[in-house]
């Protein structure tokens, strides 16, 4: 638990830290929707994955962040995993068989299934940290405020929403802090997260998991109080002590952004068989 | 049986952005039967030198001994050793059943700061034997030991059912506190217990520790009241940006100008008021000298001479 929190913010000044939070969710979504296009067969796909990795190692690195920190802070979904590849191999039944054993036939389908989900997971939680680790929250409410923007003519409360939003991320780090004060203080008490029985475990649960509500429904009603003593009023309008204006680097940004999509979606459109292409070559 | 940390240093998230070094080549001492307070400003360490005393944290570099029990990291892995029992397991592979961290836990009760935060029982005697329950007491002896711990913390039987929520801030720390002296640990460790008590509360809560200093046990606590550190404590241990700087006795911190002077540590008015006596010729005591009440008697004291 002492590894990165997922979702801190990690101060920073690399081009990723200095780009505006919109241009970000924008990019976020567009890398969403080309991790779920299919683009022909199945060696193409992730093919495909090859490249969002690359380019995923690239901004990483751009970020001065290590995905394997990432990545071990992933630790439950490891376990997710190996589920999934379970359920997998026996729920599915088709393609070709890749092995067998005791008389247990594992079809190709089902490990690629598996393949797909994982990559995507690991692809859209980086990501993602990605984000939140180079954008501070109140940018990023900025940022889902200014893209729900469209939402406001049909009176949704879209400023309330960013702020919900932002203000669950900003919590985030600060509950597994307070997660770990209180297993530590339960440990005191001689309570064993780690070991013991079925029935010490769910115990040993509880014993965490009643502080960590009681203490974030106070925090919580602090919170709110803390907001209405500085003026915070849900209804009113918001000014912005730091206005973001539009370059012409950022249209460039978006139109790079654009032009990626339009890239992926064409690819997933066609579907042209580019390893035939690439042997075609020699 | 006693507790010494040689040359520990401790770093929060290594290798990350947050890496954070909190202790730095800390010895230290701490004898059995003593009443300690570590003192220092926020940040300096003091509250991560207490996770170490009960295997909670366990040191980056250099080992903690707790009675006979020897805690060290060896390129970052975690190794327990029960000093007792080292000759039954000699040129035996390591296994985790060597050591029982819990008899570890139980030797040495630590109470973090604002403990009222760890409740979460339905009812006060529940929570207060939960403890005693997970150090494998029955029902019935934990219940013995939760209502007894309740009395000594100062909260009558009318307690027992009602729910740890509904209590007042201090009823809560009570009880929080209580759940560990019901260990009936040998060595027990408070972060700011009295942080945030009323003056009565806060002075009830001291003569409850020197209750159980006086029964024979170890009490550590940190505190940034230096009116505790002179009235209760025997020995003080001054921290400094993760660095030991001194252990001593308060009667020489306080009269060591230099050091105060250069730790910002403000000697109590008691002591202060004390010493200006002496300076205009009174022959006070300073050793008598503990709060309002033993500087008068000094005072009379020197009258009836």
């Amino acid at each position: 638990m002492n590894n990165i929190a997922l979702g801190r913010y990690i101060p920073g000044n690399s081009f990723l830290h200095k780009m505006d939070a919109r241009i970000k969710i924008i990019s976020l979504i567009v890398f969403f929707v080309g991790i779920f296009l299919s683009y022909g067969s199945s060696v193409q796909n992730f093919i495909m994955y090859g490249v969002y990795f690359v380019i995923l190692f690239t901004l990483l690195k751009v970020a001065h962040l290590s995905f394997f920190s990432v990545l071990k802070s992933l630790k439950a979904l490891w376990i997710m995993m190996l589920f999934l590849l379970v359920i997998n191999t026996f729920a599915v039944q088709t393609g070709d068989v890749v092995f067998v054993i005791n008389n247990f036939a594992v079809h190709e389908d089902g490990l690629v299934r598996t393949g797909y989900i994982i990559v995507r997971l690991i692809l859209m939680i980086t990501l993602t940290t990605l984000l939140t680790s180079t954008s501070k929250p109140l940018d990023l409410t900025f940022g889902l405020e200014w893209l729900l923007g469209p939402l406001k003519l049909l009176r949704v409360p879209v400023h309330i929403f960013a702020m919900t939003i932002s203000l669950a991320l900003r919590f985030i780090p600060t509950l597994m802090e307070e997660a770990n004060k209180i297993i530590r203080a339960q440990a005191s008490r001689g309570v064993d997260f780690a070991e013991g029985k079925l029935k010490d475990k769910f115990k040993a649960i509880i014993s965490l998991i009643i502080p960590l509500f009681v203490s974030s429904f106070l925090r919580s009603g602090e919170l709110a109080d803390a907001m209405e003593t500085r003026g915070y009023d849900p209804q009113g309008k918001r000014t912005k002590y730091r206005r973001k204006h539009w370059k012409m680097k950022e249209t460039f940004q978006i139109i790079g952004c654009g032009c990626f999509l339009a890239a992926i979606i064409l690819l997933a459109v066609y579907k042209p068989d580019f390893i035939a292409t690439v042997q075609g070559w020699f | 049986m006693s507790i010494k940390l040689n040359h520990v240093s401790y770093t929060y998230s290594p290798k990350t952005p947050f890496e954070y070094e909190a202790l730095r080549d800390v010895s230290l001492e701490i004898k059995d039967r003593s009443f300690l307070a570590l003192i220092g400003e926020t940040g300096s360490g003091k509250s991560t030198l207490v996770q170490h005393l009960n295997g909670l944290i366990l040191p980056s570099e250099g080992e903690v001994q707790i009675s006979h029990y020897l805690l060290s990291c060896e390129n970052g892995k975690r190794k327990y050793v029960d000093l007792d029992r080292q000759e039954e397991f000699k040129g035996k592979k390591y296994r985790k059943k060597q050591f029982n961290i819990r008899n570890l836990r139980k030797y040495a009760g630590l109470v973090f700061q604002f403990p009222e935060y760890q409740l979460f029982e339905e009812s006060v005697l529940k929570d207060v034997s939960f403890g005693p329950k997970n150090f494998g007491a029955t029902d019935e002896e934990a219940e013995q030991m939760a209502k007894d711990a309740l009395k000594l913390v100062g909260l009558d039987d009318s307690y027992l059912p009602r729910s740890p929520f509904e209590l007042s801030g201090g009823e809560k720390r009570r009880v929080a506190i209580a759940g560990i002296i019901a260990l009936n640990p040998s060595v027990l460790i408070l972060d700011e217990p009295t942080a945030g008590l009323d003056p009565q509360g806060e002075k009830e809560m001291m003569e409850l520790f020197k209750k159980i200093n006086d029964a024979g046990k170890s009490v550590i606590l940190v505190t940034h009241n230096m009116d505790i550190v002179l009235k209760y404590v025997d020995e003080v241990v001054v921290m400094h940006d993760g660095k030991l700087l001194k252990q001593t006795t308060p009667l020489k911190l306080f009269q060591d100008e230099k050091f105060l002077t250069t730790t910002a540590i403000e000697p109590p008015f008691v002591f202060k008021a004390a010493k200006a006596l002496i300076s205009n010729g009174l022959n006070l005591n300073l050793n008598n000298v503990k709060d309002i009440p033993t500087l008068v008697q000094e005072i009379k004291r020197i009258k009836h001479e």
